[in-house]
């Protein structure tokens, strides 16, 4: 960005509202948080002020508006006896998702991070590609929040393209990448620029809301020491309270792992995508019956694993957790996964001292 | 994944412009589809509207079969066999009717248009009954209309109704619920007896968790964990869907309020535990907190434990009424939710629940905490042939959400744990809350009071009701 | 769009039945551009993903080696495959005429180059085989770069040995050995192979590890018997190769399933030493 380029801007409510519905007037898909029946999901919406922006999280990050629960990758059908394959129809809209909390957004920057490093995955990439991600500081970090243990904090700007910040009743907003700029750069001229007082009190709001999160953070040596301890019988007290559903997997923002089923008949149908879990049984399951992962115990290892160790591995010791802290929130069995790497680390810890020791 | 791109939808895309009804007739083998073939023979005349599947015998008939059916988009799905007595297997139309009364009043729950799903007995030699009972239905699919289609959702919200008329917003303290440190001391003291005699290899309970004021189950393999143990107005979990699985390993010890005892009951009935392997642990309860609000589960229940244990962790089991718990219970607070959603129109209640399903995540974290969905393999994973899509999508949310509720009328003991846990609130509970409604009324019958009882629908007497049979 | 998931088309030209419930498709490709590219990624070793629509897709090796010549711009595939699922099953139900979807070629190689010169043996255990087909091939090609050649093929029974007919084929060749043996039990009146167990068969055989590369493939059981036989004679971890086999749904490394450790099968394998192998977690 060029000197000229003003730090952000300092909106009042309604400009932002009004920000919203101009989008949504040229066309561009607006999805943010909605409140409904006692949950707030994203949605998309028709109108900017069905869009809350209040404190506290969705109930689910926004990933599927990048990576859908489901969707065809191709369609077929039968014609003369031969088969037709068709690609997805092209999208036809761009979307903005706004009020993307920091740990979500830094959860689509690990999706981005699997489905467009290494084989690209087209369908993946020709939403993002579309989408434009404004994020929406937090005021507040609820016991289960950690995200500065898992690298992020309640500012960050990984993944997104703009960031809302609100202060004293109104709205510092920055642009992040050029594709953020693009968003605002019709509304923009008429806004006021923020100052540098407006930082400040933004960075006060940052370190308030982060000396209120608890949790240390995983340690950088962390995920070497995990991927050692496979074999620990630690694993065994962490996973076996699992009841083997998906709660975890699905309502966080960097969990991608998928499923592809044939929708349809011999006729005509599509191959589907959907999501998947690791804490399935079937995920593994072999035609055979063999299951190298049989019980909750192994693919509670694995979704741990997965995260902390085999993921920051292979990504310069990037989490594939953003500490959002839903799974902990919302598992049925209140699993807490930053309580069960701290375990694990402490028993592998425990593990070379006694051998050293011997 | 389109309904446009199945056969049967196309069929009636193109007669859109003056539409027919579509509905799909399931006969069995040895009345209806001989009485059809007399219909037939002897040249009646009566609307082409349906297609005939032959079956073995109604017995057969599962609800799968019906969902799919609308699902691929017929408007009408009429089910038809021998007369009560004439079965060629002495009793697979009995044991049908019974699951037919049921998974008809669940559909008429969720908004299907009754006139959509019907059933008759048409013998071999009744060609012209046949004939009328097509007529009729084919009259009451048409006054019904095109089926709206299945799994699509429209206006997100219009019907979002946020729980609804509940009582349970209204409720304060009740008595006696301040008062669980002695509950909690006598539970320690009788794990860590238990533990240490060896009577039992673990002990299944409640703990603190991570997050202030959360509880969550635990483990207990031996007497110096017994301090972990609680007992608060957060221990809302019903334990008895761990027991299936960690009686593989030894003697069990598991805490149990009064709703959880029923599961245990229904475990029991079912073959699925082994009651000299468990040892019950009551817990005299005041009621569990849901989100601060008191649980619509505790409402018309006593609280007490339940015979069936076999130790309790309060002294002299309380009497109700000190409790300050109304003991002439019913009608059920549930109910109240319920009586809301059977005044709506039907099509606002197809929408209400499309909507409902629609936000379904297919973590099947309800069948997960249900003590009573233990099966090896679910049915939503069984793909040969694959009856509930996979897709998480309106059609296999509605399909999965419909048979998991179907699954369990007649068993589920109405902890409402599935609801509690769903992270897209899906009132699930409700729709248990209607099948448990429908077997009482039916036939006579709660859920969890007899480990030796016959499960209702594995059951039928002969004069059961049938007046919703042609 | 350049769409991964979406396969080519592909005549079956071909149907034979290995065993009772085995058996090899031979496959072309309808599209010569679609075959060019398939042809250049092509080697020994790697795996494809077959559709069968309305079933679904199923994985399997490619049982044959790319030509030692390309005839033309044809380009044949095989595969080998047990009826044992949803999809095996419709697969089995299609004749030859018929067109499914194939996508492919995904994963590594055998380690081709490395083996020149030495000697080579092959263990097969069950449909296991069907993996060592097309290195078998391949060498079999190209016989005079390669020293002594061993195949073991056991199964159960008689009746469940894969690629009866080829290996008289492979057993004419030069300096070929061919040992054929079925589990204590499994012979038939006729039988006039080996009888045992193909670890026990293996070290009857008593062939040393000096200038040998192996391939063992099979069921997970045999494998683990297998690595102790070869132990015990003095083979380094180093020498021999197997293939890993895991549920795989995209082939590509984005589905999260076939892991092993930080280990794609997918991605990274299949074929890895056994030596890579011993690092791996016990996920398998």
């Amino acid at each position: 960005m060029s000197a000229q380029t003003p730090r952000g801007w300092w909106l009042t409510e309604r400009e932002l509202r009004e920000w919203f519905q101009q989008l949504i007037a040229d066309g561009t898909k607006l999805v943010g948080p909605v409140d409904e029946d006692d949950l707030r999901i994203f949605r998309q919406v028709t109108s900017a002020d069905s869009i809350s922006l209040a404190a506290g999280k969705t109930q689910w990050s926004p990933k599927e508006f990048l990576l859908p629960r489901s969707e065809p990758l191709y369609a077929y059908t039968f014609e003369d006896g031969a088969p037709r394959l068709r690609d997805p129809e092209p999208l036809l809209a761009d979307q903005a998702i706004v009020g993307v909390r920091p740990c979500d957004a830094a959860g689509l920057a690990r999706l981005d991070s699997v489905f467009l490093s290494g084989t690209r995955d087209p369908h993946y990439q020709r939403r993002r590609d579309r989408t434009t991600v404004v994020s929406l500081s937090c005021v507040d970090a609820t016991p289960d929040c950690f995200c500065t243990a898992a690298g992020g904090t309640p500012h960050g700007e990984e993944g997104a393209d703009a960031i809302l910040i609100p202060l004293a009743g109104r709205w510092l907003l920055r642009s992040i990448t050029p594709k953020g700029a693009g968003l605002l750069a019709r509304q923009r001229h008429a806004w006021p620029e923020s100052t540098a007082e407006h930082d400040v009190a933004a960075e006060n709001q940052r370190r308030r809301v982060e000396e209120s999160m608890r949790r240390s953070p995983v340690m950088p040596e962390w995920p070497a020491l995990l991927d050692r301890a496979f074999d620990l019988p630690v694993w065994q007290h962490l996973g076996e309270r699992c009841m083997s559903c998906s709660i975890c997997s699905y309502v966080c923002p960097s969990c991608s792992c998928f499923d592809m089923q044939d929708e349809g008949n011999p006729w005509c149908g599509s191959l589907c995508r959907s999501w998947d879990s690791c804490t399935f049984g079937l995920f593994t399951r072999h035609a055979s019956g063999h299951n190298p992962r049989p019980t909750q115990v192994e693919r509670y290892r694995q979704r741990v694993l997965h995260k902390f160790a085999y993921f920051p591995m292979e990504r310069d010791g990037r989490l594939m957790c953003v500490g959002c802290g839903r799974c902990i929130l919302l598992c049925p069995a209140g699993i807490d996964i930053y309580e069960a790497v701290r375990a694990v680390v402490e028993a592998q810890r425990n593990e070379v001292g006694a051998s050293e020791r011997s | 994944m389109d309904s446009a791109a199945t056969p049967l939808a196309q069929a009636v895309d193109a007669s859109a412009s003056a539409w027919q009804p579509h509905i799909i007739a399931f006969v069995c083998h040895w009345c209806t589809y001989a009485g059809a073939d007399m219909a037939g023979t002897t040249r009646r005349i009566y609307p082409p509207n349906v297609r005939i599947l032959r079956f073995p015998c109604t017995g057969r008939m599962s609800p799968l079969f019906i969902l799919r059916a609308f699902e691929q988009g017929a408007d009408g799905v009429l089910v038809s066999g021998c007369h009560p007595g004439d079965c060629h297997y002495v009793q697979g139309n009995y044991f049908a009717r019974r699951r037919f009364a049921v998974f008809r009043a669940l559909l008429e729950f969720l908004g299907v248009d009754p006139r959509r799903l019907q059933f008759s007995w048409v013998s071999a030699s009744e060609g012209v009954k046949w004939a009328r009972v097509v007529e009729e239905v084919t009259q009451g699919v048409r006054d019904a209309g095109p089926i709206s289609p299945w799994g699509r959702v429209q206006d997100h919200g219009r019907l979002a109704l946020v729980r609804f008329a509940s009582p349970a917003d209204q409720a304060g303290r009740r008595p006696g619920e301040d008062e669980r440190a002695p509950v909690l001391a006598e539970l320690r003291r009788a794990a860590s007896e238990l533990l240490s005699s060896g009577r039992i290899s673990r002990l299944i309970g409640y703990g603190e968790s991570s997050l202030p004021g959360k509880i969550v189950p635990v483990f207990l393999d031996n007497v110096a964990d017994a301090s972990v143990l609680a007992w608060t107005d957060g221990c809302s979990a019903n334990l008895a869907a761990y027991l299936p699985a960690a009686m593989r390993s030894g003697k069990v010890g598991i805490i149990v309020k009064s709703c959880d005892s029923k599961a245990v009951v229904g475990l029991l009935q079912e073959n699925q535990i082994r009651r000299e392997d468990v040892v019950l642990i009551g817990v005299p309860c005041t009621g569990v907190r849901v989100n601060g609000r008191l649980a619509s589960k505790c409402f018309n229940c006593d609280g007490q434990v339940s015979p069936l244990c076999d130790l309790s962790a309060g002294g002299a089991r309380p009497a109700a009424a000190a409790m300050g718990v109304q003991v002439a219970v019913p009608p059920d607070v549930r109910d109240a939710d319920v009586g809301y959603i059977e005044s709506l129109p039907l099509l606002d209640r197809w929408n209400f629940w499309q909507n409902q399903f629609a936000r379904c995540l297919r973590c099947y974290a309800c069948r997960a905490v249900c003590p009573l969905c233990y099966c090896e393999t679910c049915i939503a994973e069984k793909h040969r042939p694959q009856w509930i899509s996979t897709s998480i999508d309106g059609k296999g949310n509605t399909a999965w959400n419909v048979v998991r509720a179907f699954h369990l009328a007649g068993r589920c003991i109405g902890c409402d744990e599935c609801s509690r846990v769903c992270p897209a609130n899906i009132r699930l509970d409700l729709l248990n809350r209607r099948l448990a409604i429908e077997v009482e009324r039916r036939f006579g019958y709660r859920a969890g009071q007899d480990a030796v009882a016959s499960p209702p629908l594995a059951s039928f007497r002969q004069d059961d009701s049938e007046e919703f049979i042609r | 769009m350049d769409n991964p998931y979406r396969p080519d088309l592909m005549r079956i030209v071909g149907v034979r039945d290995e065993t009772p419930d085995v058996r090899t498709l031979e496959l072309d490709f309808l599209d010569r551009e679609a075959a060019r590219e398939f042809s250049t990624a092509w080697g020994p070793g790697q795996f494809g993903h077959f559709t069968v629509w309305g079933a679904g897709e199923c994985v399997f090796t490619i049982a044959n080696a790319p030509p030692l010549r390309p005839a033309g711009g044809d380009v044949r595939i095989e595969c080998t495959f047990r009826a044992i699922g949803k999809v095996t099953n419709a697969l089995r139900g299609l004749a030859s005429g018929e067109i499914i979807g194939f996508r492919g070629p995904y994963g590594n190689t055998f380690p081709v180059a490395d083996w020149k010169g030495r000697d080579l043996m092959f263990i097969g255990g069950g449909i296991g085989m069907a993996a060592l087909r097309s290195p078998i091939q391949y060498v079999l090609d190209r016989r005079a770069e390669f020293g002594q050649i061993v195949i073991l093929n056991g199964a159960r029974t008689a009746s469940d040995l894969v690629y009866r007919e080829e290996m008289w084929e492979w057993q004419k060749k030069d300096g070929v050995r061919v040992v054929r043996t079925v589990d204590p039990g499994g012979e038939t009146p006729e039988w006039d192979g080996e009888v045992g167990l193909l670890p026990h068969v293996f070290e009857r055989l008593a062939l040393g590890p000096d200038g040998r590369a192996v391939v063992v493939c099979g069921p997970p059981v045999m494998l683990h018997f297998m690595f102790l036989s070869l132990e015990k004679l003095g083979y380094s971890p180093q020498q021999v190769v197997t293939t890993l086999e895991n549920k795989m749904k995209c082939g590509i490394g984005l589905c999260g399933r076939c892991n092993i450790g930080p280990f794609f099968v997918c991605r990274d394998g299949p074929v890895v030493t056994w030596a890579q192998m011993q690092t791996m977690p016990k996920d398998m």
